[in-house]
């Protein structure tokens, strides 16, 4: 049963700039920040919203991209690793992941600084435990989460 | 009910191939006429940090600024060869061959700073050369790098390090193996719940033998990983199998540890010099995962007296040892 | 992913114009996090794998559920063939979403995320079995988008928030085009695993709930492999309310990922109901409820394990309630 499908307009902000992509209805989020926008800060880990290795935050929230369909973004604001910080101009999560020596093999750490800064927006001060929790739908594998989880902490001082 | 209990799980590794198999390290050093360092070598940094130690080792032998060198690796076009990056051997195989190539070039820049300054005995700090009986002769690394190549002076060398070993008795077995041993211990302290057969892991000491801790930093991120990808070695992660194909392949099928899963980790390490390695460095990257599961299962005995004899010690096959203990008491 | 075309729906009655011409070939969409793994699977079989020790392996793409990891986890999977034409989505329409109270029901908008949900301050005034039940679902992002309503019209065995709402007697109000507006407790919509008797044009627009008389104890637990993203083992959802003289005089009990369709042990309630809770009553409740359990599921590989532990999360959740003022 095939059933043509009509490409459609998708329009929605990404780190404050507005966006306007051809997209077709099978495709999500993830595929468009990579693949249309070449914004590939974002990972692609599963596909089925199991790693976080995509994690944006879109009107505020972490989410994984994956798990949203391209046209479910539409007139969203969405914030990507890209729109963070830049390399003259690190966020301080970014700052304290480097300082603190939580960064290994990096797969991860787009989707942990996102993670990471969904809860310093809401919550400035996280303790451990809120900090753990955060981050508890973004798998490492290189860290065991330790160093990751100090530097959050430190970024929120 | 909730029962707590502490095991300790030992270890140690030979690193690198063994067995008289080819283990070898190259690294070529280049000063570059501005005193910037390039440096090649086959092996590959996939986030573990070993061209941040490399680079460092560098930095220590020419008594430069570490921010002036460039590493370029794992490019058959433009490295040489330094084998697989695995058997935890980067440090040690690597580092000697970085160590061998900087003191050639060492020797060099010694001989015509020398010439440059009209003075022996001199001391290279940070960038900076000068002579320790007239400090104000002196000139910059940067200097010297420029007045070798204006000699038309060649700046590059290669190190290269053999760390194959013999292969042991083909009859006995007897032998050494390995070309050095690392060291570790790990206790874990954990609580079982009886009622279900989950094991809430909540601690673990890490204490590591590695020779010389170049990068402590570095070393308990290896330590920290290791432990909890053996926590999920021991409580959570299964490979299932039906006729040679894996069938959980997937992160929902095949479970790793979470933030939420992590004990509380204290990393210790410990410097007892190598031989043979750079500064007495030894390994740490695969003794990291080692004593982990050894210890947490030790733990779980103690706390109820079970042996577990496969693995994961997941909850069904848990609960089943406490059932069958509480039958027989 | 197989083709369809999308539509995102602008208001409820657009929305269920969209479904009416299209019943059967649409799928709805909400927070998605089940739907697109779904879509993407769709086009893969699978076979089921048992424990290792186990001789008999089940294969076969008749099976709903894929067992994996040893433990014989259910995996979330909908049926086969998850191959929609269309795909409507839902997430626009303002009256689905959020939580709202009268004097005596709370109404929750469908598409309320567990975050939502967790955050509400009428759920956790007033529900906070519910409050308990979204907590424990995955991950923050996975609560970010995951639907109270997803998790009900998904049905999965081992869904966490559909066993809350059963013990909590919910009811689903559905809206279609053809038949306008009706009412269906939860337990009536679960037909079986992964299927619901909502019908294919209908839109679930509101779960409403009674409040709880004041004085009520509720209690959850989910029992997973690791302790967040995670399919439950089990999970038990209970409410329990005692009288002024310690008799039980309302006693619910809900538990989860142990039978294809997720249903109240009305049986094991009924030792209990108007009886004070001693210990050999609370014991016997739990013996019945673990038996009418493996009644219906029939004796599993997973029984061995499910059977003693299912009446130890009861047996505990429930002198939890009791200890509670």
């Amino acid at each position: 049963m095939s059933v043509e499908m009509n490409k459609t307009i998708l329009r929605m902000k990404i780190n404050g700039k507005a966006v306007e992509v051809t997209v077709k209805p099978t495709w999500t989020l993830l595929r468009i920040l990579r693949e249309e926008l070449r914004l590939t800060g974002t990972k692609k880990g599963c596909e089925q919203g199991d790693c976080g290795a995509c994690t944006v935050i879109m009107d505020g929230k972490a989410v994984n991209a994956c798990l949203v369909l391209a046209l479910q973004a539409e007139s969203k604001e969405i914030e990507t690793i890209e729109g963070l910080g830049t390399p003259d101009d690190l966020h301080p999560l970014q700052g304290s992941f480097i300082e603190n020596g939580a960064v290994q093999c990096g797969y991860c750490t787009p989707g942990m600084l996102m993670s990471g800064a969904a809860l310093l927006d809401k919550n400035p001060k996280p303790n451990i435990d809120e900090i753990k929790r955060a981050i508890s739908g973004n798998l490492c594998r290189c860290t065991g989460y330790v160093k990751i989880i100090d530097a959050i902490g430190k970024a929120s001082k | 009910m909730k029962k707590r209990g502490i095991g300790v799980g030992s270890m140690y590794y030979g690193l690198g191939y063994g067995f008289s198999r080819p283990d070898i390290g190259s690294a070529t050093i280049e000063i570059c006429e501005d005193g910037s360092v390039i440096v090649r070598s086959g092996q590959v940094d996939f986030g573990q940090g070993s061209d941040t130690i490399l680079c460092q080792i560098v930095a220590d032998e020419l008594d430069i600024k570490y921010e002036t060198i460039q590493i370029i690796t794992a490019d058959t076009a433009m490295t040489p060869d330094s084998g697989p990056t695995s058997a935890s051997r980067i440090t040690y195989v690597c580092g000697n061959a970085m160590i061998k190539a900087a003191q050639a070039l060492r020797k060099k820049l010694e001989h015509i700073a020398e010439d440059i300054l009209g003075e022996k005995d001199l001391v290279f700090v940070d960038g900076d050369i000068h002579s320790e009986a007239h400090p104000d002769k002196k000139m910059s690394f940067a200097n010297l790098a420029k007045a070798c190549h204006l000699q038309g002076i060649q700046m590059v060398e290669t190190g290269w390090f053999d760390n194959s070993t013999p292969d042991v008795d083909p009859d006995t077995s007897q032998g050494d193996a390995y070309s050095a041993y690392c060291w570790a211990s790990q206790l874990a302290e954990v609580e079982v719940d009886t009622e279900t057969g989950k094991v809430e892991v909540l601690r673990v000491i890490a204490v590591h033998d590695v020779g010389k801790a170049i990068n402590p930093s570095l070393v308990e991120a290896q330590i920290e990983g290791g432990v909890v990808m053996g926590l999920g070695y021991a409580l959570t992660e299964e490979i299932i199998e039906e006729g040679c194909i894996v069938k959980n392949t997937s992160f929902e099928e095949y479970m790793i540890s979470t933030s939420l899963d992590v004990p509380r980790i204290e990393s210790h390490i410990i410097e007892i010099p190598s031989s043979e390695g750079p500064y007495g460095v030894k390994g740490v990257g695969e003794p990291a995962l080692i004593p982990t599961a050894p210890a947490i299962l030790n733990a779980i005995c103690d706390a109820l007296d079970v042996r577990i004899t496969e693995l994961p010690a997941n909850l069904e096959n848990l609960h089943r040892l406490i059932r069958e203990k509480e039958k027989s008491s | 992913m197989q083709n369809f075309q999308f539509h995102s729906a602008s208001s409820l009655e657009d929305g269920l114009d969209y479904l009416a011409e299209r019943a059967g070939g649409c799928k709805i969409i909400a927070g998605g996090t089940d739907l697109i793994p779904a879509l993407r699977k769709a086009d893969l079989s699978f076979s089921v794998t048992r424990q290792k020790s186990d001789q008999n392996s089940v294969s076969g793409s008749g099976e709903l559920c894929k067992i994996v990891a040893g433990g014989g986890d259910v995996i979330p999977m909908m049926p086969k063939n998850t191959h929609p034409d269309y795909v409507l989505n839902i997430l626009e329409i303002e009256e689905l979403r959020g939580v709202t109270e009268t004097d005596d029901t709370v109404r929750i908008g469908p598409t309320t995320t567990f975050t939502e949900m967790m955050e509400s301050e009428v759920l956790n005034r007033c529900l906070p079995l519910l409050v308990q039940a979204a907590s424990s679902v995955g991950g923050p992002q996975i609560r970010n988008r995951g639907t109270i309503g997803g998790n009900i019209v998904s049905n999965a065995p081992c869904a966490d928030v559909l066993p809350a709402v059963l013990a909590l007697e919910g009811n689903l109000e559905l809206h279609s085009k053809k038949s306008g507006m009706r009412i269906l407790p939860v337990a009536e919509a679960l037909e079986a695993p992964y299927k619901t008797s909502i019908a294919a044009d209908e839109i679930l627009t509101g779960i409403l709930i009674g409040k709880l008389p004041p004085g009520t104890r509720s209690g959850f637990e989910k029992l997973g492999r690791r302790n967040a993203m995670t399919t439950a083992r089990m999970n038990m959802s209970v409410v329990l309310k005692l009288d002024d003289d310690g008799t039980i005089s309302d006693l619910r009990i809900v538990p989860g990922a142990v039978m294809p369709v997720t249903r109240r042990m009305t049986d094991a309630e009924e030792i209990l109901l108007g009886k004070k809770p001693e210990a050999s009553l609370i014991e016997e409740s739990a013996t019945l409820m673990a038996e009418s359990i493996f009644k219906i599921t029939g004796i599993r590989w997973s029984t061995e394990y499910k059977k003693p532990v299912v009446q130890n999360i009861f047996k505990r959740i429930l002198k939890q309630l009791l200890q509670d003022n």
